[in-house]
Order: C-alpha cells, then sequence, then structure tokens
C-alpha cells in the first residue's frame, strides 16, 4: 500500500541524525545502555526523524522495534511493547525463522501472564529474557513514539531495561511532545533525574531556521521561491517543517493565497474530497489507530473498491496514511482540526459501529476498545461489562494503574442514568459493592491511597458491604499504606473491638498492629500487642502468618528495649513454627525478620550472615528464589561488607542479580555493590552502578537517595574532585529527614571529610559556609540520637566521632585523640574499614606533631594490613603514601617501603639521577609550589630540614631558583 | 525576529538556560546567575520588570533554602523536590519564550513581553511574576512532585504542613518591599490566589491562599486524562494571565 504520496526530503536535520546514531549505537558499549528523548511542538518532525534514524540503525545491524503509545487515556499496560513486538512479527520473512519463533514466545509470554502477588517483577525479568532471545547478540534499538502517553507499566519497564537490570545492550529513541510536558506530566519528572546521567540525552528539537525553510519549501515546489513567497511560508510557519510542507505543496499545486492557517489549509482539502473519502477521514479520527482496513470497511460501510478509492483520495490529499496494520490520520494536527467537525450525534453513531464491529470479532486491545467506543456511543450497559474485563486484563499484567482507571470508568458508567436503547432493559444488572472492592484493591496496589479509602467508604455504605472487622482492617491497611499511622491504628484498634471479628481476623490485627506500633517507636505497646496476637493466634489452626508477623515486632521491640535475647529467642521460635507447619512465604519471612534482627538493632553480624544466607539457600528450594533470596542476600551482602569480608560479599551480591530484581530490591543490592566498588576504588564500576540505581530512581521514590548522594561523595573523594563531593553533600542536606539520624550522620562525615580533603590537598578552598552548616547538621543528629534506641545510636556516635576528628583536621591541627576515639567506637562494633581509616589519620595527627612516631608507625601498618586485607585500594594507597612520606617500614620485618613511594615508583630522568629518593621528594613539592613550610608539615620533618634538602638540590641540578628546579623536575617527569 | 530576545545578553541567556538545575542549592545559583543578566538587559538594566520578579523570587528560594538546611520543615524531601520542579516550570517558561515558542504560557508571557520597556513599577512586576508561578505553575509542580515521590496531596498530610509554611516564608519577605503599602499588596495576593469567580464571591484569604494547593487536587484526580488535563492547563493559563495583564495595566500602579 502507498503508504506515502511523496515524501518530503529530510532538510536541516542531518546534525541530528548524526549525533543520534552514536548516542544510541556506535558509542554503546557492549551490555550498556544508552537512551535518547526527543523532546519538541507538534510538527516539528519527531516522528519523521525517529524514522529515519531508525532505518539507519537498521541497516547498521541493529534489531529496531518501534512501537507508538496511545491517547486513550485507559490503554492497556505495556501496550507500546507488545504493538512494536507484533509489528516486527509481521514484518519477518520466513528466513528469520528463529527470531519469528522467539518473538512468538514472548507474545504468547505475555498471553499467559496471570497476575498475583510479587509477579511485576517477576514479568520485567522475563521480558528482558525474551528479549535477549530475539536480539540474539545484535544490539536492540527500542524506538517509542507519542510517549507522552506511556502507560506506567512500560514506564517502568524503560528504566528497567535502561538500568541495565535486564542485562541487555539496549537503547531507546522516544519522541515526546513538548506541549504535553507542560502540565503535570509524570514524565517530567523522570526526564529531569534521567538527563543527568552519561547514558541519557534530551535533545529538543527546534524549528528549522530561515535558510532551511526556504530550502525545504523550494525542494517541494521543485524550484526556488520568490521573495515575497519565501517571506509568507516563513512568517507563516515559524520554520514548523509540518506547516512548511503543507503550505509548499499549496503552492506548488497554484492554491497560493488561500489559506493563512493550517485549519484553513486542512479544512480546504477535507472540502475538497469526495464524498466516501470524507466519512473515512472523519472514521479514522472518531478510531483507535491504527485502525485495521477490515474494521475500516465495517464502520464506513463502503464496498470494497469503493472503500479502496476512498482512501486513495484521502491519502492524496493528505489527510490520512496506510500501513501494514492500518490507517492513521497523517498527522496529530490533523486530528485536532477534524475534532470540531462532526455534530455530536455523528460521533456517537460512529463509536457504535466501531463497538458493533469489534464486538463480532476479538482484536488488539479488544476490551479496552469495546469499553471506549461504546461508553462514548452512549451505552454504558454495553460498556460496562467490557470495562469490567479490560481491568481484569490489565491486572493481570500488573498494570494495577491501569486497572483502576478501567473500574473507576465502570463504576461510573454503572451510576450513568441509563439512555438510549438500555434505558428500556431498565437498571443495570451489576453488583456495585464488587466494583467498589475491585476499585479500591487496584487504587490501593497503585499507591492512589485517598482514592482507596473514598471507594472503601463509598463499600461500606453500598449493598453487599463487607462486615465491619474486614472494612476496618482494610482501612488500616490502606492507611498504613499512605503513611497515615495514626488513623491507621485507630482503626485496627476498632476492628479488635467490632463484635463480628473471628479470632483470626483479631490476631491478625493484633500482629498488624505490633508491627505499626514498631514503625511508630512505641516498643513497649508494640510488645504488649504482639504477645496477644501471639496468644489469639496460638487458639487459630493455621495463623503462622501471624505468628511471624508477630513474633518479628516481638523481637524488635525487645531488641529495642535491650533485652536481645528474649527477642532472638521469640524469632526463632516463629522461624520453626513456620518450618513446621507455614507456607513458604512464612518460612521465607521468618528467615528474613530474624537476619534483620541479628545484622539491625542486635549487631550480631557473622551470625546474621550465616542465617540470610542459610535462608537464601532455603528459600530458593522453596520455589521463592526471586523476591526472597533476593533480599537475603542483600542483607547477606551488607553484614559482609560491614565485616570486612568484602571478597566474600562480591560474591553474594553477584548470585542475588542473576535474579535480575526491579525495583527497591534492585536499588539495595546495586547500593551494596557500589559500596565495595567505592571501597575497592574501582571508579568506573561504582560510577555505572550509580547511574543505574539513579535510572531506577527516577521513576519515583526517594528513600534510598541518601544513600545514593553518599556513595557519590565517598567515590568523588577518591577521585580527588572534591567540588562534586560537595554539591553531592549539599543536595543531600537538603533533601534529608532530620530523624533519619543514622543515614544523616554518615552523610554529614562525608561532607566534613570532603572540605578536610580540599584543605589538604590546598586545591579547592575550604567552604566555611559549608562547614558551619555541617557542624549545625553534626549537633542537630547528636541532639535527635539521645532519644534513639540503641542501635541506631551507637552507629550515630561511630560517625560522629569522624566528624569531630575531621573537624580538628579542618582547623589544621588534627587531633589525634579524637581519631583514636573514633578508632575505639568503629572497633568496638567491629568495623574494620572505618577503623582502618581512622587510625590513618590518627597516624597522620601524630606524624604532624612529630610525637610518638613509633606508635604512628604501628597505627599505620596495623590500618595497611586490614586495608590490604579488604582490598581497599585508594585506602591502602593513602597509607602508603603517608608511610612513605614518614619514612615509617610498613612490612612486618622492617623493610622499608620507601621503594613505592611515589616520587620513586616511576623511573626518574636522567637530570634528576644525581638526586636521592628523599630529595626527589622535596622537589616534587617544591614543583606543586609548597614553601618550605608546608614541604616540611606534609613530610614531618622541620622546615630547616627542608631548607638543606632545598640547597643540596639546587647544587646538584646547578639551578639558582626553585622556578629552575622545578622545570627540571617537569621535564623529567615520567609521564 | 531579527534582534535576538534577549540583545546582547542572548547569548549567556541561552547558555544558562541549558542547563537544568536538579537540586535547591543549584536553583539558588541559577536564579543568582540570572540576575546579573537580567539587570544588564537593555534599556530597562535596573528596572527591567523580570528582574524585579527574579529578585523577589531568588530571596524567597534562598529563604527556603536556609530553611532547609536549618531543618524548618517535615518533610524535606517533598520540599526540596517541589522547589526544584516549581523552578523548572520559570525556567522552562524563559526557555519557551527564548525560542519564540508558540507554547509560551500567557500567563508569563504578559510579563515577559515587557521587558524591553515600557517602564512599570517594580512592585507590579514582581507581583505579576508571583501571579504566574503560583497560579499556573504551582499546581502543576505540585502533581508533578507528588507523582515522582509516590505520594499525594493530602490535606492536614506533613506536607501540607510544609506548603503552607512556605506561604509563610512569602508573607516575611513580601512585605519588606514595601511596608507601607502592606495592605494592598494583601489584597492583591488574595485576589491572585483566586479565580476572580472565587474572590467575587467573597471568599476568604486563608481560602484563596490555598487555591493553588486544591488546584493541584483537582489536576491530581484527572492526571490521568490527558484531555482533562491540558483543559484544566488552559483554564489556569488564561485565568493567570488575564491577572497578569491587570496588574501590568496601569490599574496595577495602585500598588506602588
Amino acid at each position: 500500500m502507498a503508504s506515502d504520496v511523496d515524501t518530503a526530503p529530510l532538510v536541516g536535520r542531518a546534525g541530528q541524525v548524526a549525533t543520534l546514531r552514536s548516542a544510541l549505537l556506535d558509542d554503546v558499549g557492549p551490555g550498556q545502555t544508552a537512551a535518547v528523548f526527543l523532546t519538541g511542538e507538534s510538527g516539528v518532525g519527531k516522528t519523521r526523524l525517529l524514522r529515519e534514524v531508525g532505518d539507519g540503525l537498521r541497516a547498521a545491524g541493529a534489531l529496531v522495534l518501534t512501537g507508538a503509545c496511545l491517547d486513550i487515556g485507559d490503554a492497556s499496560p505495556l501496550h507500546p511493547l507488545l504493538q512494536a513486538l507484533r509489528r516486527f512479527d509481521a514484518d519477518l520473512t520466513a528466513s528469520h525463522a528463529r527470531t519469528s519463533s522467539a518473538v512468538r514466545g514472548l507474545l504468547q509470554m505475555f498471553a499467559e501472564e496471570t497476575g498475583g502477588p510479587d509477579g511485576a517483577g517477576a514479568l520485567l525479568e522475563r521480558v528482558s529474557r525474551g528479549l535477549h532471545l530475539v536480539a540474539q547478540g545484535r544490539p536492540l534499538v527500542l524506538v517509542l513514539d507519542d510517549l507522552q502517553w506511556v502507560d506506567r507499566s512500560t514506564r517502568q519497564l524503560l528504566l528497567y531495561l535502561l538500568a541495565g537490570l535486564g542485562d541487555l545492550q539496549l537503547s531507546v529513541l522516544a519522541a515526546v511532545r513538548a506541549e504535553s510536558l507542560q502540565g503535570a506530566h509524570p514524565l517530567r519528572r523522570v526526564l529531569t533525574e534521567l538527563r543527568r546521567l552519561r547514558s541519557v540525552r534530551v535533545l529538543d528539537l527546534a524549528p528549522l531556521d530561515r535558510a532551511d525553510t526556504e530550502r525545504l519549501a523550494a525542494e517541494i515546489v521543485g524550484g526556488p521561491l520568490g521573495a515575497e513567497t519565501a517571506e509568507s511560508v516563513w512568517q507563516r510557519s515559524g520554520g514548523n517543517p509540518f506547516v512548511v510542507e503543507e503550505l509548499a505543496r499549496d503552492l506548488r499545486e497554484g492554491r497560493d493565497g488561500l489559506s493563512d492557517t493550517l485549519r484553513e489549509v486542512f479544512l480546504a482539502r477535507v472540502d475538497a474530497l469526495p464524498e466516501p473519502a470524507h466519512a473515512v477521514v472523519h472514521a479514522v479520527a472518531v478510531g483507535v489507530e491504527p485502525v485495521a482496513h477490515w474494521l475500516l470497511a465495517e464502520v464506513t460501510r463502503l464496498p470494497e473498491e469503493e472503500l479502496i478509492d476512498a482512501v486513495r483520495a484521502a491519502v492524496a490529499h493528505r489527510l490520512l496514511v496506510g500501513d501494514d496494520d492500518g490507517y492513521r490520520l497523517r498527522h496529530r494536527l490533523v486530528a485536532e482540526v477534524l475534532a470540531h467537525e462532526l455534530l455530536p450525534a455523528e460521533r456517537s453513531a460512529l463509536h457504535r459501529r466501531y463497538a458493533e464491529a469489534l464486538t463480532s470479532v476479538p482484536a488488539e486491545l479488544h476490551q479496552a476498545r469495546l469499553a471506549h467506543h461504546w461508553r462514548l456511543a452512549g451505552e454504558p450497559a454495553r460498556a460496562l461489562p467490557a470495562a469490567v474485563a479490560a481491568a481484569g486484563e490489565a491486572e493481570r499484567l500488573h498494570g494495577y494503574a491501569e486497572a483502576h482507571r478501567h473500574w473507576s470508568v465502570a463504576l461510573q458508567l454503572a451510576d450513568a442514568p441509563a439512555t438510549g436503547a438500555s434505558a428500556v432493559d431498565g437498571s443495570l444488572d451489576v453488583d456495585r459493592a464488587d466494583l467498589l472492592r475491585h476499585a479500591a484493591e487496584a487504587a490501593h496496589h497503585c499507591g492512589e491511597h485517598a482514592r482507596a479509602l473514598a471507594l472503601l467508604e463509598e463499600l461500606a455504605t453500598a449493598d453487599g458491604a463487607p462486615p465491619v472487622c474486614a472494612l476496618h482492617i482494610r482501612r488500616a491497611r490502606y492507611l498504613a499504606a499512605a503513611g497515615r499511622s495514626a488513623p491507621a491504628e485507630a482503626e485496627y484498634r476498632r476492628a479488635l473491638a467490632a463484635a463480628d471479628c473471628t479470632s483470626r481476623e483479631r490476631a491478625a490485627a493484633a500482629a498488624h498492629l505490633a508491627e505499626l506500633l514498631l514503625h511508630l517507636g512505641r516498643y513497649a505497646d508494640a510488645g504488649e500487642r504482639a504477645r496477644e496476637a501471639l496468644e489469639l493466634a496460638a487458639e487459630v489452626d493455621g495463623s503462622v502468618s501471624e505468628v511471624v508477623l508477630a513474633s518479628m515486632a516481638l523481637g524488635f521491640s525487645e531488641a529495642y528495649l535491650e533485652d536481645p535475647d528474649a527477642g532472638l529467642a521469640v524469632m526463632r521460635e516463629a522461624l520453626a513454627t513456620a518450618e513446621r507447619s507455614g507456607r513458604p512465604e512464612d518460612v521465607a519471612c521468618a528467615y528474613l525478620h530474624l537476619a534483620e534482627l541479628l545484622t539491625g538493632p542486635l549487631n550480631i553480624l557473622e551470625e546474621g550472615v550465616v542465617v540470610a544466607r542459610r535462608g537464601a539457600e532455603r528459600v530458593a528450594e522453596l520455589g521463592l528464589g526471586r523476591t526472597y533470596e533476593t533480599r537475603l542476600l542483600a542483607i547477606a551482602t551488607n553484614g559482609l561488607f560491614r565485616v570486612g569480608q568484602w571478597a566474600e560479599a562480591e560474591k553474594v551480591v553477584a548470585a542475588a542479580l542473576r535474579h535480575r530484581p526491579s525495583g527497591a530490591d534492585a536499588v539495595e543490592l546495586l547500593l551494596a555493590r557500589c559500596r565495595l566498588w567505592v571501597g575497592y576504588g574501582d571508579i568506573e564500576a561504582a560510577d555505572r552502578d550509580l547511574e543505574a540505581v539513579a535510572t531506577v530512581l527516577a521513576g519515583g521514590g526517594a528513600r534510598h537517595v541518601i544513600p545514593l548522594l553518599t556513595l557519590r561523595a565517598g567515590l568523588a573523594m577518591w577521585q580527588g574532585r572534591h567540588e562534586l563531593a560537595r554539591q553531592a553533600v549539599q543536595r543531600g542536606l537538603t533533601e534529608s529527614r532530620s530523624d533519619d539520624v543514622g543515614i544523616l550522620a554518615a552523610l554529614v562525615w562525608h561532607g566534613l571529610r570532603a572540605e578536610a580533603e580540599a584543605y589538604a590537598s590546598r586545591t579547592v578552598p575550604v567552604d566555611r559556609t559549608a562547614v558551619r552548616r555541617l557542624r549545625e547538621v553534626a549537633e542537630r543528629v547528636a541532639r535527635k540520637s539521645e532519644h534513639a534506641v540503641r542501635s541506631v545510636r551507637d552507629v550515630v556516635d561511630g560517625f560522629l566521632a569522624l566528624c569531630d576528628a575531621e573537624l580538628s583536621r579542618l582547623d589544621g591541627n588534627s587531633d589525634p585523640a579524637l581519631w583514636a576515639r573514633s578508632v575505639t567506637e568503629w572497633e568496638r562494633r567491629h568495623h574494620p574499614y572505618p577503623a582502618a581509616y581512622s587510625r590513618l589519620r590518627q597516624a597522620e595527627a601524630l606524624l604532624a606533631r612529630r610525637s610518638r612516631t613509633a606508635t604512628a608507625g604501628k597505627l599505620l601498618r596495623q590500618a595497611y594490613q586490614v586495608a590490604q586485607g579488604l582490598g581497599a585500594v585508594p585506602l591502602s594507597t593513602e597509607i602508603r603514601t603517608l608511610a612513605s612520606r614518614a619514612r615509617v617500614p610498613l612490612e612486618a620485618h622492617g623493610t622499608s617501603v620507601e621503594g613505592r613511594s611515589p616520587a620513586d615508583a616511576e623511573p626518574a630522568g636522567t637530570e634528576l639521577a644525581a638526586l636521592t629518593a628523599r630529595e626527589r621528594e622535596v622537589l616534587a613539592a617544591v614543583a606543586e609550589g609548597l614553601t618550605n613550610k608546608e614541604i616540611g608539615q606534609r613530610l614531618f620533618i622541620s622546615e630547616r630540614t627542608i631548607g638543606v634538602h632545598v640547597s643540596h638540590i639546587f647544587d646538584k641540578l646547578q639551578v639558582r631558583t626553585r622556578v629552575q628546579a622545578s622545570a627540571i623536575f617537569l621535564r623529567n617527569r615520567p609521564e | 525576529m531579527d534582534e535576538p530576545v534577549w540583545g546582547p545578553v542572548h547569548q549567556d541567556i541561552v547558555g544558562l538556560l541549558a542547563d537544568h538545575p536538579a537540586d535547591v542549592p543549584a536553583v539558588v545559583d541559577h536564579l543568582t546567575k540570572l540576575q546579573d543578566l537580567l539587570v544588564r538587559l537593555p534599556p530597562l538594566e535596573r528596572s527591567c520588570p523580570l528582574a524585579d520578579f527574579n529578585e523577589l523570587y531568588l530571596t524567597i528560594t534562598t529563604s527556603v533554602l536556609n530553611g532547609l538546611y536549618d531543618d524548618r520543615f517535615a518533610d524535606p524531601v517533598f520540599l526540596a523536590r517541589l522547589d526544584v520542579e516549581f523552578a523548572a516550570r520559570y525556567f522552562d517558561a524563559l526557555r519557551y519564550w527564548t525560542e519564540s515558542s508558540p507554547v509560551t504560557p500567557r500567563a508569563w508571557s504578559c510579563l515577559f513581553r515587557r521587558m524591553r520597556g515600557p517602564d512599570a513599577r517594580p512592585l507590579p512586576s514582581a507581583a505579576a511574576g508571583v501571579n504566574a508561578h503560583i497560579n499556573y505553575d504551582l499546581p502543576f509542580a505540585l502533581v508533578t512532585t507528588f507523582d515522582s515521590l509516590e505520594s499525594e496531596p493530602v490535606d492536614g498530610s506533613e506536607q501540607h504542613h510544609d506548603y503552607l509554611e512556605i506561604n509563610q516564608i512569602f508573607a516575611e519577605r513580601i512585605p519588606e518591599l514595601r511596608r507601607g503599602y502592606l495592605d494592598n499588596w494583601q489584597l492583591m495576593i488574595d485576589m491572585l490566589n483566586g479565580d476572580i469567580d472565587d474572590w467575587y464571591q467573597g471568599e476568604l484569604v486563608e481560602y484563596t491562599r490555598n487555591v493553588a494547593w486544591r488546584n493541584a487536587q483537582k489536576i491530581w484526580r484527572c492526571r490521568h486524562d490527558p484531555e482533562a488535563r491540558e483543559c484544566e492547563r488552559e483554564r489556569l493559563d488564561d485565568n493567570a494571565a488575564a491577572l497578569g495583564r491587570l496588574l501590568l495595566s496601569p490599574l496595577g500602579a495602585f500598588l506602588q
């Protein structure tokens, strides 16, 4: 079919085509991801550019899938991907049997997906595996048009794949209408966060400039334009290529001067259409694009021959385009022009015909489209079952946001006064309570808490409402999810007091209430409720879940109230109960809580790690690997990191990531792994994980932002990029809650350390305002942590000890006593890494005061041994540098490490051959522009000794000034 | 079209706007740099109407930043994101205007148009900016922020409390401009915060201050429906533009 009568040339976009090609293919390494979001106003040529670039990438060997999002507000989850796969499959020829079967396998997977808890993450994993098979090692490019209408599931899928969690080399090219981003579009915030990443670009497509406008018009007209005509095309189009093209075509066909606006251009064309073509254009405008040929035939009721003629005429008048999968209006702007051309009655008649035609033949998005058309045809009774079916369809694919919209439409339809044909049948036969129940649950699942609660209120007064106790429990659940703890607590209490409450419900309510109180920090109350729940549960068979939950609440509350043994015993007992008679989920939860209890408040790390790993094996046997094994291994990884078994932690985190987790689980693991990379000093790997975390977090949520920023700061410091570290900390300070004292304390230490490093390096001035603020936050943290539980206070104390010590370093008078205190704090908690860092600084402080050099040497050796054992490269390097400056031997048998000092490590040029190692060190410092006093401080020797060294250097090099000496040093510096 | 929109500082402003600040310290930095450029814009220079607004906005945002550092808010994550998103809309409007884009919000273009003269009184100019920013940008910034935090606008929540705290900052800072005209100013702010209809219905001060919040709740409910959302946007843009024009008309001078 002729998709285009003649295609206009692509003018003025050569630069963008090249940029996109390299960003999406040439610059993307194996296993990496990239994305370009193309924004621009309607008609600026986004779709055209997508096509051009897509074709180019295909020709270059990439596998290109193209889809478009739909503007019916209730489209189904993952629609653009499904559409892209179907289109791709249709284009495959017989020679691609393997690819084709992979595509069909993936489509089949979607067809067979069944909804259920935790299924959304598993679906993402399966989609990425399926795409892997389809790609067969080729780079995969996903081209998506009209992304402003993207559904939530597709949005999450894109972020998941771009974060590299799908383990797929993937590029995404998507177009977004700039106008749509103006209001409250969910993509706005996503793009703000993504555009900061290295792998993502947001490209704003501007209108053509005057010269390109004229070139485009001239190409279409087929010859140069007169000055006046060129001016008028420029004035009317403002450089919008779509408008330029249409105006130029009118010019070529001699209709110059007739139409001033695009609207007039198109209305004139519509008027010029023969009657059947007129009908075709309006029918497509009312339909959901693309409108298949058979469907258009049914709706227009035109005989085949006539229909084909009509379509041809509409295409020739540039109102319609045809493709393999059906017809679309040529442009969104055409749809806007046509929108006001039909009478309401005409529109609803067309909708009715669509609905009737679709009823007889199932098609893509079947139920959603049926609901859409019947509703707009004014037939609520017929739209209702379709809306219900569409909601079920969406839930099957875990698209609760879409499902919620369908349920809401269904409710509206159920409430609508019956009109038209259905009025004859009287009122609709629906179970309103059932609709409300579903709608509320879907709203709860997609985070529309207020709406879920409002629906629940309606449900409470509807016929067939659930019993009182069940309603209270549900309301409490919704309130707790919305973070409204106080009213949630009241609801649980009402549930417990309700007359119709069964023993099972009572046990559940008490257990949940205990959990809630735990989060509210009311440990004594929580313990009391948990005991009550355990008693209640003991009377009811099969209430293991309640036992596990209540034991967790009791265990933690005991631990917080500083009776660790009692709490631990309860939790161990719960695990035994779960193993004896619980469901697999109960066993998994019990392991999870026990491991959290040990590694969290009790700080019994080694045992916690053992429990977490044993639990991970057990839940994998039980078939819950994806969800619970991942979480248990995350706990094990963090525990191993803290006790200093980094190599083991690395293995465990790799095993956990094999499940390709998504969402918060993935973020948790990536942060854990990144912590290792930062410790190892593997900058590239750390950077990659930070980008991945930022990509996932762009989709929403804020819980992990501070740990992310803390790691960013830590990484920047090892790179000597103090400015960057400072920025990350600043952002963190403005975005963290003051009651998250543990997280905040770590951040503040990073901030103070960054300033202290800046001070020590002399490359960046210290930001005194920042220091003042950090000091204030540290004081606030100290104040607040007084009321925190013991385990939190311990962590905070460790970081605050570091903060105090860094502050003394900032004053130019690093205090060995403060560093010693920090060593003690961290040793006490068995965290070797921060303890080693503190030892390094303590030694540095002692050396600077030129006192107790022997102690300093011992400290350095201890720190060095730990750092080497961990594999902490940057920390080891710092220790070595300091040791060589102070001439402290690091190896056990007194072998000096001087041979490895930076100034000595590289072969020196011949001119420097006469100098001793120490003189070379001094000369390096001279070349940095340091004074003798500063060099003395750095090398821990007196200023006078430096003077002696310098004069020796001058003699040996036969120079008279520091500048000359520096010049020789720089000339001979190894590259 | 021949002379660049921003005259001699055009390239500087284009360069500045190419950057998208992602946190509150960066927003303050951005506004400071913008202020330095705006006061160099001929022919009005120091009396550029946009500079009047920008200065006020910079003052307020700096207060917000200090509030964040000083632990003034219950939910700083929310407030920091809101502040960034709110500012992004002002920068977007400037960007659209720079590109002479037809989608520049009308609420803003009535002020931008006055940049090159004739001279306008500083107070009405700043008020026109506040009008566009609060009546048009704020509801959308709220919705986007809640959406990204997976939260929602609920009356009486921590976020709502923080939001009202910002009103407090406005109230603290605005009278500094011209204490003697407080009453007129108050009247104007109250009027600005509401639709003209609401104002004529004689609703109270407290109520009108909450209009942006309520508009956000309204948009929140229809945020998944592109058509309804766009309809709401048009409505807010029209209202804010009408008020903006009124402020910049000779009538607005009564504020001074």
